[in-house]
């Protein structure tokens, strides 16, 4: 598996030593002693000599904690193959028996995976994650409200309450009905639009990443990224929210 | 989380909604919003002889974000443009009695007078 990381160590060869355990796991973690035998831990979920299971970092990210490098394409069936293998790693069932250390780890890497899983599953959440983790070395993404879509929402908004105030069966009530209809499909069109363009960005994204380049070029290419994917998000959302507003009041 | 009763006065009574001509002279439009909650904000300002003669706001939003834009409505009249650039999202707060998983909502209405502020100030510029 390829990774920018470091610290993200492969153990795979080490598998046939330490056959009485679920196998070995990759991880990325800040410690680098087993709190348990105090023998070197560099990226495994369990320790190569007293097989005792390790906390998940608090500082590695979503990825690195599910063993994915930090690109925006995933494949949902390796995501969810990752996270049922590690949720049967740190399942409470197999703790019962073992100290109450090592219970308390479990229990919370299982917690940390679940919001790790859930947040990287969807390509929405993935990216507004990836955008929080991103941000702190541009510091700010500044971007230009989009004037002409508000002035549009606020202006559905008023037909909305317009709607909502007439008499629904009257005929203006039901002119007014189907202009919401067509207007609902019109941004839903759009929203569609805006989650391909995303998806296009996140080739994009990936595909710089994969290159590594550390030219002013490839800083200035990540930053327009960065940027436009932070606008399209946003505008996502303003346009999920009047699309929310509609299908609750027209159905 | 119940809303204070400011809130709910100025959500049930939105003072000073409405919206200007964007071209008409003296007008300053602030469009902004929170791509975290979806919350829209148009707030304008009507300006003569440096003084704001009247303002509207347009939300999009929580109960929150409309009192907070109403509120900033009533702030700004009468108000002189420098008087006008210290109103901050911590007196939104306070006067209405923000929690603070709200305070965004002040925020966006302080942003709102300062964008409108600068496209009077852009307008009158260009003249």
């Amino acid at each position: 598996m390829a990774s920018s990381h470091a610290c993200f160590v492969r153990t795979d060869d080490m598998d046939h030593s330490q056959t009485q355990h679920t196998g070995r796991r990759e991880l990325q973690m800040a410690r680098s002693m087993c709190w348990h035998c105090q023998s070197e831990v560099s990226g495994e979920y369990f320790c190569e000599r007293c097989v005792k299971v390790q906390p998940v970092s608090k500082e590695a990210d979503y990825f690195t904690c599910l063993g994915f490098p930090r690109r925006l394409t995933i494949d949902p069936q390796k995501l969810e193959a990752k996270f049922y293998e590690l949720s049967r790693a740190f399942h409470p069932d197999f703790y019962q028996n073992k100290s109450e250390t090592e219970q308390a780890i479990s229990l919370s890497n299982a917690a940390t995976l679940n919001t790790a899983y859930r947040t990287l599953r969807d390509p929405i959440q993935r990216a507004e994650y990836l955008l929080a983790i991103e941000a702190g070395a541009v510091k700010e993404i500044r971007t230009t409200p989009p004037a002409d879509l508000f002035e549009e929402i606020l202006e559905l908004q008023e037909t909305l309450e317009e709607y909502r105030a007439s008499d629904q069966s009257s005929q203006t009530g039901q002119q007014l009905r189907s202009k919401l209809q067509s207007e609902q499909h019109a941004l839903e069109e759009r929203k569609q639009e805006m989650e391909t363009q995303l998806q296009h960005l996140f080739v994009e994204w990936d595909a710089l990443q994969d290159r590594g380049e550390a030219t002013s070029d490839a800083r200035t290419q990540r930053d327009r990224l960065l940027k436009r994917m932070r606008e399209i998000l946003s505008n996502r959302t303003y346009v999920r929210n009047i699309v929310n507003d509609l299908v609750a009041t027209i159905g | 989380m119940a809303y204070s009763d400011k809130v709910v006065d100025h959500f049930n009574n939105p003072r000073n909604m409405g919206s200007f001509k964007k071209e008409e002279d003296g007008v300053g439009t602030g469009m902004v919003g929170a791509p975290e909650c979806g919350d829209v904000m148009k707030l304008q300002i009507k300006v003569q002889n440096d003084t704001i003669v009247d303002a509207k706001f347009k939300t999009f939003g929580c109960g929150s974000a409309i009192a907070s834009s109403s509120l900033a409505t009533e702030w700004l009249k009468g108000k002189t443009l420098e008087e006008a650039q210290k109103i901050k999202n911590t007196d939104i707060v306070q006067e209405l009695n923000l929690p603070p998983v709200k305070i965004h909502c002040s925020v966006l209405a302080e942003d709102a007078i300062k964008a409108a502020l600068a496209d009077y100030q852009k307008k009158a510029e260009n003249k």
